[in-house]
């Protein structure tokens, strides 16, 4: 039996090729398979085709003047940036206890979540890290989107376990908090490389660290904006 | 050793693709163009984060969608459900073939915009701009497991939708 994701994956040329040569036979001794296959690769090349009669299109004057005729200020060397960019990521989970403690000496408050004058964006309670203030209130009320301020909410999901976990950004870091007694318990904290705007952190999407830490905490999918409300409403039980 | 050139070059091949990917988000060929002039905007701003060496096209995609989101996030997810779609314009030279080209882009086009959004972008980057499903989840944030299950209801969706 040839589950659908693996017969798409099948048909988009996404399995390994001893995987794919079993599906193959599978397809070619079932008539329905066959056939779904025909289907599917006619849909495909039929809205592919639709969309395709754009790509010789002429392309608005505006945006070729756009693109050839750059503001000056925006030509910037790029061994310049790159130099600026070095990555200078915080350890992942492994080093949390470490890291816990640096934060509990108050010292990276500021620079790592901002943060309210004498309120940091997280406490250390019980030898575990929680969400404060300004982070706290984001991630109990903002919904992915509607950015307030400088932090933005990416994906809430329910981990292993059943809690509702929200990922969040900032243009100096980005995270990943879980719901545990009622209160935000952090799982992550990188912070951001230093001298990224923020909408190269927008278009960079997720921090790779982030990303993994998220597929490894994740149950199923994460859930949609009408899904996230309901989260909301329901107090993120 | 990169040239500042290049990225002007790489970005004006990839122009008719972004117009492309632009399409097949929006809702009518009017929005469309006002995403790629965004898309464009917010990557020239940006440049200087593209990190030579790396994909140019899902950098700038991952622009696009972003800035799509937001478009539709600040628009209101009520709105942009029911909205009619609108003639597709402004398809190639040839009065003729822009007439045949549009009916078949505008059926494309609402067939699409029927998709709900999560499962539209992901049609449009794997099954029309041709990404894979592992840089399909790069560009769009999203674990690749989430990537082709939503692949899976969508595909399921157009192929009712285009046998109509």
């Amino acid at each position: 039996m040839v589950s659908d994701e693996r017969f798409f994956a099948w048909l988009d040329g996404e399995l390994e090729p001893e995987d794919a040569a079993r599906v193959e036979t599978d397809v070619a001794a079932d008539p329905r398979l066959s056939a779904m296959a025909a289907e599917h690769r006619a849909m495909q090349a039929q809205l592919k085709g639709a969309f395709d009669s754009l790509l010789d299109a002429p392309v608005s004057g505006s945006i070729l003047a756009a693109v050839r005729n750059p503001p000056q200020a925006h030509v910037v060397d790029f061994a310049q940036a790159k130099a600026r960019r070095e990555p200078r990521r915080w350890p992942s989970t492994a080093q949390w206890g470490a890291m816990a403690a640096t934060l509990a000496n108050g010292i990276l408050l500021g620079t790592v979540v901002p943060h309210e004058r004498g309120a940091g964006p997280v406490e250390v309670q019980g030898g575990k890290l929680y969400a404060a203030s300004a982070l706290n209130r984001a991630l109990d009320t903002q919904l992915a989107g509607t950015p307030s301020g400088d932090l933005r909410i990416g994906l809430t999901f329910r981990d292993q376990a059943g809690a509702i976990c929200r990922s969040f950004t900032s243009s100096a870091s980005s995270g990943l908090a879980c719901r545990e007694n009622g209160r935000w318990q952090m799982r992550g904290l990188f912070a951001a490389p230093e001298g990224q705007s923020s909408d190269y952190r927008m278009a960079a999407g997720m921090d790779p660290n982030l990303a993994a830490l998220v597929d490894s905490t994740i149950a199923g999918e994460p859930l949609d904006a009408a899904g996230e409300k309901a989260a909301r409403s329901n107090g993120w039980r | 050793m990169e040239s500042p050139l290049s990225f002007e070059d790489g970005l004006t091949t990839l122009l008719p693709r972004l117009r492309r990917f632009a399409h097949t988000l929006s809702r009518n060929a009017a929005d469309a163009d006002d995403l790629v002039q965004a898309a464009v905007e917010r990557a020239l701003r940006s440049r200087a984060q593209w990190e030579a060496g790396t994909r140019l096209d899902s950098w700038l995609y991952r622009i696009m969608r972003n800035l799509w989101i937001d478009t539709v996030r600040s628009r209101g997810r009520r709105e942009d459900l029911h909205a009619p779609v609108e003639e597709a314009e402004r398809i190639g030279e040839d009065p003729r073939t822009a007439l045949e080209a549009s009916i078949d882009l505008k059926r494309a086009m609402a067939a699409m915009q029927r998709l709900p959004e999560e499962q539209r972008e992901v049609v449009a980057l794997i099954l029309i701009e041709g990404f894979g499903y592992r840089e399909c989840s790069e560009i769009l944030a999203l674990p690749i497991g989430t990537v082709s299950s939503r692949l899976v209801r969508g595909r399921l969706a157009l192929l009712q939708m285009m046998g109509e």
